[in-house]
């Protein structure tokens, strides 16, 4: 219990490479959040149940709360402050469309939500709505009652389908 | 100045409406959806150090000694707070009834498991909660009392000494002539009903930021606050400081439901800040912790309710015999959910007498708060079943009992037995388009093809009133005092004609700055985005309640059009002034001050808020040079209660109807919910798709609350739920999504005709469930009527029936 020994690690971050000195205990939701300073990474229950935390790393979606900061050393780790386009400014299409689908209410659960689509959509550009359900079952919403949320991820696998054909 | 409020949206001063009523896209989600909103927890202030709180793991005990040297020694903690320092520096919680509050760490003895014994106040919270492990707290234990009976029992143990007994509360209201009604039944239909405790869960628990300046002694509380003022005012009341020297600064809330806004949370950091020498002391409770002893915990009841009814389906008399575990104490003001009844305490129908026997009780569960509905989803669940006990009674139809007993557009304004008056409703038509919709008849037919094959499957046709825009009285007979709710809006235009409104209340989901943004621009003739929503500090914000109670919607739309109108007022003098006329010959048309007769003439809203600040020498003698304008509004007619707690309450009252189908299966006792529709009555919907998703994320609570969520607790009081591994939130594989649709009739008393609609669905869900689940079990002559109704219990209903 006593203090630790820090341990250096390497995280790249939506593109951006950090170097850090941190504790071997700290979460890497807490690294990315506090450390950091990306507070788009919400923490709802931190015992891995309700994926408000859910980010990519290398690609794939993890709860950044049961992961440690130094588990992802050496790792891409993408979160929703990724998502917009870094020259434009422009939101990316998965969140354009969770705003005209109304696929949010206090916006809390919804980075965690956009990051599962991101993982869906990368794999399965036209999912049904089984699909969906199966792929976000693990993220919880108090507020949406889910059904928006499936409109959204609906809109934003059509534009993202639109968008490549262009 | 007398201030007309535009009754219907046709009223605004714009040829059309272009957002009121319209589907738009919210104001609030960009950021949200960025990820850029500033959450409590997003924002870190200099110096600041973290809070965490020891708590205690019995139910009931005496605090013999706490020893925090060895917490105290530990490099990174800058202070610890123990029930000495509160027991000198604070009061226990204000409560109504009054008396039943705790201080905000124990002082003496603890009452409920997860209640704080001490805190620290280290460099992060890793290093906090090293802390507390070194913390050693020596306890008496004492017999826990784990239910309602055990603490009405003679012998039981007190949990607050000073009041001699663990009854908060016992009362009886009787309204009009029960006992005759009963006597003169034809059935009396009579059943028990026990609802198990349920809570909020917001995705994002409670946060504060607490700052103690030394040197005046006054504090800063940053944090997700949904009632501001309210818990800055309860605060100045706990922490011994004056009123005007507590700030709270709303931050955009994840969720709420209800139970944001951790009071102990608050004094704790705030006392830590305080020993730390002013630091900033930020607490996020953890989920844990929000299981144990957050402050959305709901409605832990024993039911014993009867219907009078006639042998032609007329009901004309209601019983309800209530025990209500509050828990440990009434801190969290449970009792408010046992008084909100009385607003719609016979639902959608002509009752002409009611009974309503109150027990409130004090056990070591955690202390019960607000949650969605805040009181009357119970309540419906045991109205809406005896309804169908009693359509099974008589063979009739659920649906055409409902009918029958409903009350008719042409009664409306109506008052309840209970005394609170409903403003409008159509119920039949909202019923005949819901059994449209669903193909009523179709459900049943395929029902009774169904059974015959063997399948358990139920039908729930249920209706309700939500009661909307509360006011304290409706709260009177629990304690609460007053009348009104006031609630402010700031218009304030700048030199280039920019709208800024300000708000006492910050972002909870709900979309009401988009609400505000919408009503104002099409006021003023402006772009929704060309609105600025602005949220105060409570300290300089106008009055305010926030969230609650059904209400924020019509109350800030409310605010809104009072401030336009006063500011109209004001602009209309500038021009008149300018154009050499009189006020009344100027009028406001889609974002133009023009002439009445000559409307080609006019100022745009620029030109004026620019004269007003830029150019004083043409203003009217005397005028002040504002283009602001700040309305209070509250609903008007409230009354004061009578002894029986009569009062006109809630202003407007909301109808839906659910129609549900539901399969049963016979092995496991897992419901399906196969299809589920909706169409419901709010008036006018001000926003299409946040009175969708409030009814949308309702239903899923109800459903949690029917089937799924549970406070757990053992028979010595432990609590058997600390994650959401034991706590069942539904997830999207178990929320039904509902077809619905509306029908509108505005209200006559409210802003632009738009009812309290936010809490919703929960009012309905979990009782037309619940009897979608006894329709199913009805041919094997068994029912359940204790939630949620979960695979276990239902399985056992199953094997009553098969024991025959
Ligand atoms: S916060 Fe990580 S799963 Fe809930
Ligand atoms: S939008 Fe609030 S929890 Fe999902």
């Amino acid at each position: 219990m006593a203090m630790s020994t820090k341990q250096g690690i390497c995280i790249t971050v939506n593109g951006v490479r950090h170097e850090r000195e941190v504790e071997p205990r700290l979460t890497l939701a807490d690294f990315l959040r506090h450390e950091l300073a990306l507070g788009g990474t919400h923490v709802g229950c931190e015992h891995g149940i309700c994926g408000v935390c859910t980010v990519l790393i290398d690609g794939r979606s993890a709860r950044s709360c049961l992961a440690l900061a130094v588990q992802a050393d050496g790792c891409q780790v993408t979160t929703v402050e990724g998502l917009r386009d870094r020259t434009t400014g422009h939101l990316h299409p998965i969140q354009q469309a969770f705003v005209e689908a109304h696929g949010l209410q206090c916006g809390f659960c919804t980075p965690g939500f956009m990051m599962t689509t991101l993982e869906l959509l990368a794999e399965n550009a036209e999912p049904s709505d089984e699909a969906i359900k199966e792929a976000l079952g693990g993220n919880l919403c108090r507020c949406t009652g889910y059904e928006s949320i499936i409109a959204s991820v609906r809109l934003a696998a059509q534009r993202l389908r639109e968008q490549k054909r262009t | 100045m007398a201030i007309k409020i535009p009754a219907l949206p046709e009223q605004l001063p714009t040829a059309q409406p272009r957002f009121v009523g319209r589907e738009v896209q919210r104001v609030e989600d960009p950021g949200l959806v960025s990820g850029t909103a500033e959450f409590i927890d997003n924002l870190a202030l200099p110096g600041m150090l973290h809070c965490a709180i020891l708590r205690s793991p019995h139910p009931h005990a005496r605090v013999v000694g706490v020893d925090t040297r060895a917490a105290e020694a530990l490099p990174g903690v800058l202070a610890v707070l123990t029930g000495e320092d509160v027991r000198r520096w604070s009061n226990p919680a204000y409560t109504a009834p009054e008396g039943w509050g705790a201080y905000c760490i124990a002082v003496d003895k603890v009452r409920f498991v997860g209640e704080p014994v001490a805190a620290v106040a280290a460099v992060n919270r890793y290093v906090a909660e090293d802390a507390l492990e070194l913390i050693r707290v020596d306890y008496d234990v004492l017999k826990p009392v784990p239910t309602p009976a055990v603490a009405m029992a003679p012998d039981a143990p007190v949990l607050f000494e000073e009041r001699g007994s663990n009854v908060i509360q016992s009362r009886v209201y009787n309204w009009g002539d029960v006992d005759r009604v009963f006597a003169e039944a034809d059935h009396v239909v009579q059943n028990t009903f026990r609802w198990n405790r349920v809570g909020a869960n917001p995705t994002e628990t409670f946060g504060c930021i607490c700052q103690w300046d030394i040197s005046d002694d006054s504090l800063t509380c940053h944090g997700a606050y949904q009632t501001p003022r309210f818990w800055a005012m309860a605060r100045a009341l706990a922490l011994n400081l004056p009123t005007n020297k507590v700030r709270v600064i709303p931050h955009p809330m994840g969720g709420g439901f209800g139970g944001k806004g951790g009071p102990r949370g608050t004094d704790i950091a705030a006392l830590l800040s305080r020993k730390s020498g002013g630091r900033p002391v930020k607490y996020i409770e953890d989920r844990m912790e929000y299981l144990l002893a957050g402050f959305g915990q709901s409605w832990d009841r024993y039911y014993d309710a009867a219907l009078a009814v006639k042998a032609d389906g007329t009901v004309t008399g209601l019983k309800v015999k209530l025990i209500d575990d509050q828990g440990a104490g009434t801190e969290g003001w449970g009792t408010i959910s046992v008084a909100k009844p009385l607003a719609a305490f016979t639902g959608a129908y002509r009752i002409e007498a009611a009974q309503y026997d109150t027990v409130l009780v004090a056990t070591n569960r955690a202390p019960t708060g607000p949650y969605r509905g805040y009181g009357p989803p119970p309540h419906f669940l045991v109205l809406e079943s005896l309804m169908d006990m009693a359509a099974r009674r008589l063979g009739m139809d659920p649906a055409e009992l409902r009918r029958r007993n409903y009350i008719r557009p042409d009664q409306f304004p109506y008052t309840i037995p209970s005394g609170n008056e409903y403003d409008s409703g159509n119920y039949e038509a909202v019923l005949d388009k819901v059994l449209a919709m669903s193909d009523y008849r179709g459900l049943r037919e395929s029902q009774a093809r169904w059974r015959a094959d063997g399948r358990l499957i139920g039908i729930g046709v249920v209706s309700t009133v939500e009661p909307g825009v509360f006011d304290w009285n409706a709260y009177a007979t629990v304690g609460v005092q007053g009348i009104g709710v006031p609630e402010g809006a700031k218009v304030a235009f700048d030199m280039l004609g920019n709208l800024t409104v300000v708000v006492g209340f910050n972002l909870q989901g709900q979309g009401q700055f988009t609400v505000a943004a919408q009503v104002a621009a099409d006021y003023w003739g402006l772009d929704l985005g060309a609105v600025k929503v602005a949220s105060a500090p409570t300290d300089i914000g106008p009055p305010s309640f926030g969230q609650g109670g059904s209400r924020l919607g019509v109350a800030i739309t409310g605010a809104v059009l009072g401030a336009s109108e006063k500011l109209k007022a004001i602009f209309c003098q500038v021009v008149a002034h300018l154009m050499q006329t009189t006020p009344d010959q100027v009028e406001l048309m889609d974002g133009r001050l023009r002439l009445k007769a000559n409307p080609q003439v006019g100022m745009s809203l620029a030109e004026v808020a620019g004269t007003m600040l830029g150019r004083s020498d043409l203003l009217p003698p005397g005028m002040e040079p504002c283009p602001e304008a700040t309305f209070v509004w509250t609903a008007e007619g409230r009354t004061m209660p009578d002894d029986q707690g009569r009062c006109r309450s809630y202003l407007t009252a909301a109808n839906a109807t659910h129609v549900v189908m539901v399969e049963v299966d016979r092995d496991t006792g897992r419901t399906d919910i196969l299809k589920y529709f909706i169409v419901d009555d709010c008036g006018t919907r001000l926003n299409l798709a946040n009175v969708e998703g409030q009814l949308q994320g309702a239903l899923a609570q109800g459903v949690g609350a029917a089937l799924y969520e549970e406070y757990v607790y053992n028979d010595e009081a432990q609590p058997l739920v600390t994650t959401f591994v034991d706590y069942l939130m539904p997830t999207i594989h178990e929320v039904p999504m509902a077809t619905k649709d509306f029908v509108v009739t505005p209200s006559p008393v409210a802003p632009l005709g738009a009812k309290g609609c936010g809490e919703g669905a929960i009012h309905t869900t979990p009782a037309a469930v619940l009897c979608a689940i006894n329709d199913a079990l009805a041919p094997l002559g068994v029912e359940i009527t204790e939630t949620p109704a979960s695979p276990h219990r239902v399985w056992k209903t199953l094997r009553r029936a098969r024991a025959g």
